[in-house]
């Protein structure tokens, strides 16, 4: 799989991704910054960096991640998939 | 009677099984990659064109220029060689195979059945089915046998009679005899180009002149060795297969997978603790094409230690980047009683706990719920591609 939060091909025999994406319900700032993910106010965002790879494939990947703080205290991984315009959170 | 049922091309005509196409344009089997640059098996259209097996890739080529080189696919053969097995066993044939393609079995068992030799090839040739264009043979010798379906017609069965056996045998080319390509050469400078012309030979000059070889194809130019056909021991149907969701090259997660599903085969039910003989490591490869190798342990064994040693160097071999590697049980011993240790090896207790602990999980939590992690590509910048969570049964 490459860049989505479901397999795209069946494997065999219940056999899965370790560390697949799931969808998370983030909101944005004006600079599309994540401000709430999963209703949980953001607080501080600690990394941002951009993934591209696969563009010569027909399952290319566009991700924008953001390691933030929540107000909990969490540390989170989310990214913005660029391709399907949605986000997701992963353990990066 | 011997018989022998006889696929000519059967690696051609396996890999072409999914292109068919192809069997109608000049094609050949392309050469394995690491061995020597002979192509396979030909089509009749590449043969017309004046393509032979063996030739050498670059004569080939310069032959002819529109040749389709088909990627072979072993571990397709060895499947379809299965089902051809599987199906004359199925209509009462004993086989014993000799290799892809070729398989003898004894008529006597099902002469009865279906009412003489001539009825039990007609039915064994019905069973593997006109699409491989099979050919019969048979005789009282095993070579003979082969040398009657080298001459039959797609579909035909050649039957020959003990006492017509020197006759049928005197007009027939060299290249039935299994001799290196030198030998053949060396004969006919001799002015030997038939088998009967070997035949006539003093055995004992042939065996000076040529050696064991030579006196191995003398002896089979007369017919060959009376010896009965045994029919195999029905194959293990144990089989697991790891697909990756990219190909994979690295040896490192090779062997990592491919402990995977040793420990899967191992904890395979149907084995009811039997020990294995044969093993079969097969893998598909990103081109389309396959690999696989047998290995017959020394011993028979279930211990994963043991099984990884003769099997873990072979992953070294795969020649492409892999889509999805296979361990099949070819052949299980049956259970017998082996010596135990005097002193368990360090460590063993502490593995025998914790495999038991799993297999609770396992038991309380049901299948799936004891997985190992199997890096498949931990270079990777996406996350996810980096590694699978396999279920293991403990």
């Amino acid at each position: 799989m490459s860049g989505s939060g479901q397999p795209r091909t069946p494997l065999p025999r219940a056999t899965t991704r370790l560390n697949a994406p799931r969808l998370a319900l983030v909101e944005t700032n004006v600079g599309g910054e994540p401000r709430l993910v999963d209703r949980e106010l953001v607080v501080a965002v600690r990394e941002e960096w951009r993934v591209v790879d696969r563009w010569w494939t027909d399952e290319p990947v566009d991700r924008r991640y953001f390691e933030v703080v929540l107000e909990s205290g969490r540390n989170v991984c989310v990214y913005r998939d660029g391709e399907r315009r949605c986000w997701f959170t992963q353990r990066a | 009677m011997i018989a022998c049922l006889l696929i000519p091309g059967f690696e051609l005509r396996a890999a072409l099984r999914s292109r068919p196409r192809l069997a109608v344009v000049p094609a050949a089997l392309a050469p394995e990659p690491g061995r020597e640059q002979l192509v396979g098996p030909v089509t009749a259209a590449a043969e017309a064109a004046g393509v032979t097996a063996g030739m050498r890739l670059g004569e080939a080529l310069a032959t002819c220029p529109h040749l389709v080189l088909v990627d072979p696919d072993p571990a397709g053969a060895e499947r379809e060689w299965e089902g051809v097995l599987r199906r004359l066993e199925d209509a009462g044939f004993a086989v014993d195979p000799v290799e892809p393609g070729v398989v003898v079995f004894e008529t006597r068992g099902v002469e009865r059945l279906y009412g003489g030799v001539e009825a039990a090839l007609t039915r064994a040739l019905v069973s593997v089915g006109p699409a491989w264009d099979p050919r019969a043979g048979a005789g009282q010798r095993r070579f003979v046998a082969l040398a009657a379906a080298s001459v039959a017609r797609p579909g035909q069965a050649v039957i020959v009679e003990g006492e017509e056996e020197q006759a049928f045998l005197e007009p027939l080319p060299l290249s039935l005899l299994p001799l290196d390509e030198g030998r053949y050469a060396e004969l006919e400078g001799l002015g030997v180009r038939t088998l009967g012309s070997l035949a006539a030979l003093p055995g004992g000059a042939v065996a000076e002149r040529l050696g064991r070889e030579g006196k191995q194809a003398w002896s089979l130019a007369r017919g060959g060795e009376r010896r009965r056909v045994r029919g195999r021991s029905p194959a293990a149907e144990l089989v697991e297969a790891l697909s990756f969701p990219e190909a994979v090259a690295n040896e490192i997660t090779l062997r990592r997978a491919f402990g995977a599903l040793l420990d899967r085969m191992l904890a395979r039910p149907e084995r009811a603790g039997r020990p294995f003989r044969k093993l079969a490591l097969g893998a598909r490869l990103v081109g389309g094409g396959s690999w696989r190798r047998t290995v017959t342990l020394r011993e028979a064994s279930g211990e994963r230690g043991r099984i990884r040693a003769a099997l873990g160097p072979k992953l070294a071999e795969i020649p492409a980047p892999v889509v999805e590697l296979r361990l099949e049980a070819v052949e299980l011993a049956e259970g017998t009683g082996q010596q135990l240790a005097l002193v368990a090896p360090e460590g063993e207790e502490a593995d025998a706990r914790l495999r038991e602990g799993l297999r609770q999980v396992r038991a309380s939590a049901g299948g799936g719920a004891v997985g190992g992690i199997v890096e498949v590509a931990p270079w990777s910048r996406i996350p996810e591609a980096r590694a699978l969570v396999v279920p293991r049964d403990v």
